[in-house]
């Protein structure tokens, strides 16, 4: 016994030099292929580039065969790496104190990068590429990513329409109820909550449950944690105002408004109320996570609710699909409801919401930005290799027809959406620059989700109805926003997403929201709306929410 | 006599029959949540969605496994994780053991200091940014040496050492001596043959420690895809999957894709198997029948 | 030192020294490795008392002394969430104990071997599931619609489904029975261990005397546990604001938030997720300092009660 405990001891040891022997030997050999890389890249001229993204992603294989193609035509290749499991402020504050960089960066907190010194300015690089540089921003534009030093430090890869728009979704908030209702009252025209609620109260008290029984539940309120918007700001766009975040800018006064506390959300929260009471709002609204809620919509049981359409409409709608539910007339369609009828509407955002604040940046430690540069550039001009990056490979993953438009198989579209094919097949570099709108050559979309032929395949039979009944083509005419430029300073919420506890300013946004998240569903519970509301703004103006609006005022006052 | 003793068996089997209700209990109760995770390992991902699924597949598939196993740098990371588990636990065995053994001679001058010493390792912790550059500093960043030498001593295992060995006689130590044995005999030939419950104890935390890790593979080799670990690669899988959104063609197939509840399921099994396989081994040190008892060897 | 030392009837002079090099030359590798790994580190406590920026490193950023201390105090919801923290963690502490230790020793009690390995197998599994799982079926059983409220109107306890996790009253308790639920078995595998190292001879002689079962726990296998049990006791005391905000933030919601969160959940809202690295740290300097005082009186206590101690 004692001899085998011993010999444990020893094979430990002995797995330790072993190891070590190992290790270094495996260190020597990834130098050694290392090496080969490079030798390698003087033989095919192949640069590999790192990337990381302080965003959750996919990681794609180290032989992915769209990676290779596109290496093979620009003589770079980029590894990305993810965030996970870690918070982007965690990962940066690591990345400084570690003082080594890869060569590209995309983070939401470019100041500290930009701060400790890891970012390179970009100003003569963009300048090399004229074309590059008014195709992709207007001055003004650029201007803006323009930091107090002067100097362009990164650019913003998403948000951009290239020629006409080809947006078919209605990817942001809105009241969404079942076709089949709609198709119940004959596509009444909804204009205002009243409309909504009163319609959904009629569909219940004729069908109270689905032919398998299940009761129908009128209408559910997603709130868990950051994804509580589904309750707290419908308030600013049934006033008609469009989706500046945090607070209201009134346009003729130039005055930050506070939508918390304005009479449209009064009339919201009181609508909200009087509905909870009636038994029409889900009564598991604020306990639910997530899951639940998403489960609970891909039943088809819930006829409506507020929410935008990248939260819910992907796994729900395949849910609906899986069941058949799709025929039933259970996929959503998004309404612009407002307080009044006759109002102006703002739900959705026709301009591109240039994002300043963050972007793909180039450090420091980058042994040739020159050629980091132009793959920039290339990625995002050559319609070759935007094809190669959003479509794939032509007669593999897209087909063209006789008029030069793109098109897919069922075949191929099931293997776009597969994990495993996608990390050794597809190389979509998703944080490169991406346009929206129309290609270079005026035939296809930028973008595969807004190809018509895409958007419309698959639609099905009652939604096809829905659109022809209400004569439209695309999920924004339901809304039917006004088109209306935004001001420069338009959302205000990217500024206020940066607050911190360090002004007074930040500490009452953060209060402000730790209230709202409490009190909100209880003024919603409220057997007495009066009382429940006063008590509210008791906890809600302690929050002294005057601090945070004067900030906001103060950075709209630059915009004067 | 003879009464007490019929008592006394009734008593007991009242007392059986609790402990048989109780066992039956904790046991549906503790396996239902394992069982449903085995279950939504082998349930189409789409499907799941909806929820409703609790004691059979309601559409099976095996694509999730296949997923979870078409991960390129699986082999890799399960090398590594292997390589780390084996290594880190047994040489931190060997030290936490040495370390508690130290700290129970009753006679160490500096037992209770160094005691210590090592339990207010337990409350404190530096942060991430200062331990960062500390293990930069040492060079252990971007190696295969950060998994296993921060984590040698941790001090609540030493302890749980300790109190073992404290329970052990005294005389055995004294007679061991007499016969003119040093402190290292005494540790590998006296002590430690009669710890071996606790041993294996001390070893499966470790090793489970070691297994499940991947915070540190993300934190310091990131970039080192040669020192990736196996719950880094599932975990980063986990995180693709979850990012999925935005593709409008998966909602346009009713089934077929993997979704996160699926795969985290799948990758939880995916990590319990070899664990479950590997327990019976050490089981029998701890979980073994009245007859053995550790000091009577 | 000596003085010390002498009470303890061994004598220390240069030949006990000598005679105890082993120990001596094996503490002070033992000592240098714990400085480099855990004291070194505590450098980073400087950031709790600077206004910490990653770019101008522990040295460069600038004092502001004990500014984020006055800012954690001077918030009526972090006293709230030390409440909330402290009583949480003592509720799990005091379940998880006692359950871990009474599934140990009811395991014990089983005869046939086969079953009582399958049982131990069993019951440690969910500890290798993740909260998100083991809390999404907890939540699941809970709602409306869940299987407790079916129990509950099946058997006419109540007569309208409870909305459990709406009601703050109930929060902790489920808190507590989440932890029960995941780490009984794997927490009850140091107990099983300790039972092992019980003399035999000890319940043969219980036998012959006509103890009964449960006398034989209460005599011989308590007892023998003890040692364990205490010192695992202490070590878990000092962890009581260490509860974490997984198993909370995943069950919680606005409605229970004034009981739900803790003070990790406080850190990562006010200071991780915003950038702010110092008032993590205060808070973590925080809660060392009360875990370190916590064992220190727990173990002040267990040796004038003469019972097994830390240090």
């Amino acid at each position: 016994m004692k001899r085998r405990f011993i010999s444990m001891f020893l094979v430990s040891a002995m797995a330790a030099s072993m190891m070590m022997g190992c290790g270094s030997a495996a260190g020597n050999d990834s130098t050694g292929s290392g090496a080969s890389g490079s030798g390698d890249a003087a033989s095919g001229d192949v640069t590999e580039f790192s990337y990381f993204i302080t965003m959750p992603g996919s990681e794609i294989n180290s032989d992915n065969e769209i990676q290779q193609v596109i290496a093979e035509k620009t003589g770079v290749k980029v590894k990305e790496t993810w965030l996970t499991g870690q918070s982007a402020e965690e990962a940066v504050g690591t990345l400084v104190a570690g003082g080594e960089y890869p060569d590209y960066l995309c983070t939401d907190d470019m100041t500290t990068l930009l701060d400790a010194g890891a970012l390179i300015p970009l100003d003569e690089y963009i300048d090399a590429y004229p074309e590059f540089k008014n195709e992709w921003y207007t001055e003004a534009e650029w201007e803006k990513f323009r930091q107090p030093d002067g100097h362009i430090y990164w650019i913003n890869q998403f948000e951009n329409t290239h020629g006409d728009s080809k947006k078919t979704t209605h990817n942001d908030e809105a009241f969404w109820i079942q076709n089949k209702v709609l198709k119940w009252a004959n596509y009444p025209k909804l204009e205002t909550m009243d409309d909504y609620f009163d319609l959904i109260e009629r569909y219940i008290a004729e069908n109270p449950t689905m032919e398998d029984g299940t009761e129908y539940i009128g209408y559910t309120i997603l709130c868990e944690d950051w994804r509580y918007f589904c309750l707290e700001n419908a308030g600013q766009f049934l006033g008609g105002y469009p989706n500046d975040g945090s607070v209201i800018v009134n346009k003729d006064t130039m005055t930050i408004e506070d939508y918390n506390t304005s009479d449209d959300t009064i009339k919201y929260f009181k609508k909200l109320n009087e509905e909870y009471q009636k038994g029409i709002v889900d009564p598991e609204s604020f306990t639910q996570t997530y899951d639940e809620y998403i489960a609970k919509l891909s039943t088809g049981r819930v006829l409506g609710m507020v929410d935008q359409w990248w939260d819910f409409q992907e796994n729900v709608n395949g849910a609906f699909k899986t069941q058949g539910l799709d025929e039933a007339g259970c996929n959503y369609i998004p309404l612009g409801l407002t307080t009044e009828a006759g109002m102006d509407n703002r739900w959705h955002t026709y301009d591109d919401t240039v994002n300043c604040a963050n972007g793909i940046a180039i450090s420091v430690d980058c042994a040739d930005p020159e050629k980091a540069f132009k793959f920039i550039v290339d990625t995002c001009m050559d319609q070759e290799l935007i094809d190669l990056r959003v479509w794939g490979l032509e007669g593999v993953d897209y087909l063209v027809d006789d008029q030069g438009l793109y098109y897919r198989t069922d075949e191929m579209r099931m293997n776009a959406a597969d994990t495993t094919y996608k990390a050794s097949h597809l190389c979509p570099y998703s944080y490169f620059l991406s346009w929206g709108g129309t290609s270079f050559d005026g035939k296809n979309a930028m973008r595969v989700d807004e190809q018509p032929s895409e958007f419309m395949n698959g639609m099905a039979t009652p939604l096809k109805e829905t659109f022809d009944a209400y004569g439209v083509t695309t999920y924004p005419d339901f809304i039917g926003s006004v088109v209306e430029a935004n001001g420069p300073w338009f959302p205000m919420y990217s500024y206020s997403n940066g607050f911190t506890t360090a002004t007074p300013g930040g500490v009452a946004w953060t209060k402000m929201g730790e209230c709202k998240h409490e009190w909100l569903p209880k003024v919603v519970m409220a057997d007495d709306f009066e009382k429940g509301w006063a008590d509210y703004m008791d906890a809600y103006n302690a929050c002294k929410p005057e601090d945070f609006l004067s900030e906001m005022q103060a950075i709209l006052d630059t915009f004067k | 006599m003879k009464n007490r003793r019929i008592r006394s068996s009734l008593g007991d089997k009242i007392f059986k029959f609790l402990i048989a209700i109780f066992m039956i209990v904790f046991v549906l109760v503790t396996l239902y949540p394992v069982v449903n995770t085995l279950v939504l390992s082998f349930n189409d991902g789409t499907d799941a969605v909806r929820g409703g699924i609790y004691l059979w597949p309601r559409k099976f598939t095996l694509k999730n496994y296949s997923t979870v196993l078409a991960l390129e740098n699986l082999s890799i990371g399960a090398y590594i994780t292997v390589a780390r588990t084996i290594l880190g636990t047994l040489i931190s065995l060997g030290l936490n053991a040495l370390l508690a053994f130290v700290v129970s001679r009753k006679r160490f001058m500096f037992k209770s200091q160094l005691s210590l010493f090592w339990v207010i390792t337990m409350y404190v912790n530096g942060g991430l940014v200062p331990t960062f550059i500390l293990y930069r500093n040492l060079n252990l960043t971007n190696s295969f040496w950060v998994y296993v030498i921060p984590g040698l001593i941790s001090a609540w295992n030493m302890l749980v050492i300790r109190t073992y060995m404290q329970g052990i006689p005294d005389s055995l130590e004294e007679s061991a001596q007499l016969d003119g044995a040093g402190y290292f005999t005494i540790f590998t030939r006296i002590i430690s043959p009669l710890c071996k419950p606790v041993y294996a104890t001390i070893a499966l935390f470790a090793a489970v420690y070691h297994w499940n890790s991947w915070f540190d593979a993300m934190l310091y080799n990131r970039m080192k895809t040669e020192y990736t670990t196996l719950q880094y690669e599932l975990m980063k899988l986990l995180s693709s999957v979850m990012q999925q959104g935005g593709s409008a063609d998966t909602a346009k197939f009713g089934s077929g894709q993997v979704t996160p509840v699926v795969i985290r399921a799948s990758a939880t099994i995916v990590t319990m198997a070899p664990i479950i396989c590997l327990y019976p081994f050490l089981q029998r040190y701890f979980v073994a029948g009245l007859t053995i008892g550790g000091v009577k060897e | 030192m000596e003085k010390t030392a002498s009470k303890k009837k061994f004598k220390i002079d240069w030949k006990e020294v000598k005679r105890q090099r082993f120990l001596l030359i094996v503490s002070a590798f033992f000592v240098a490795y714990g400085i480099v790994f855990y004291y070194l580190p505590l450098t980073g406590w400087l950031m709790a008392f600077e206004n910490f920026k990653p770019r101008l490193g522990l040295l460069g950023s600038p004092f502001i002394g004990l500014d984020k201390f006055k800012f954690l105090f001077s918030d009526v919801a972090f006293l709230r969430v030390i409440r909330n923290t402290f009583c949480m963690g003592v509720l799990n502490l005091a379940t998880t104990t006692v359950m871990a230790i009474l599934f140990a020793i009811l395991l014990n009690e089983i005869g046939n071997k086969f079953l009582k390995k399958s049982i131990q197998t069993i019951s440690y599994l969910p500890h290798f599931l993740s909260w998100i799982v083991v809390v999404g079926i907890l939540h699941n059983s809970l709602s409306s619609s869940g299987i407790i409220n079916d129990l509950l109107l099946r058997f006419g306890v109540v007569d309208q489904a409870i909305n459990f996790l709406a009601h703050p009253e109930y929060f902790w308790f489920i808190v507590a029975f989440a932890n029960v639920w995941k780490e009984t078995g794997w927490n009850a595998i140091i107990y099983l261990a300790s039972i092992t190292s019980i003399d035999p001879s000890l319940y043969e002689a219980a036998s012959i005397d006509g103890a009964d079962r449960l006398q034989k726990i209460k005599y011989i296998t308590l007892p023998g546990i003890k040692p364990t049990i205490i010192i695992l006791l202490i070590m878990n005391v000092g962890n009581i604001l260490n509860v974490g905000f997984e198993v909370q933030y995943l069950l919680g919601n606005g409605l229970v938030q004034s009981v739900s969160q803790t003070i990790d959940i406080y850190v990562l809202k006010w200071g991780i997720s915003q950038n702010d690295f110092s008032l993590g740290t205060a808070a973590g300097i925080f809660k060392s300092v009360v875990s370190i005082m916590l064992i220190v009186l727990c173990n002040h206590l267990a040796k004038k009660a003469g019972e097994e101690k830390l240090f």
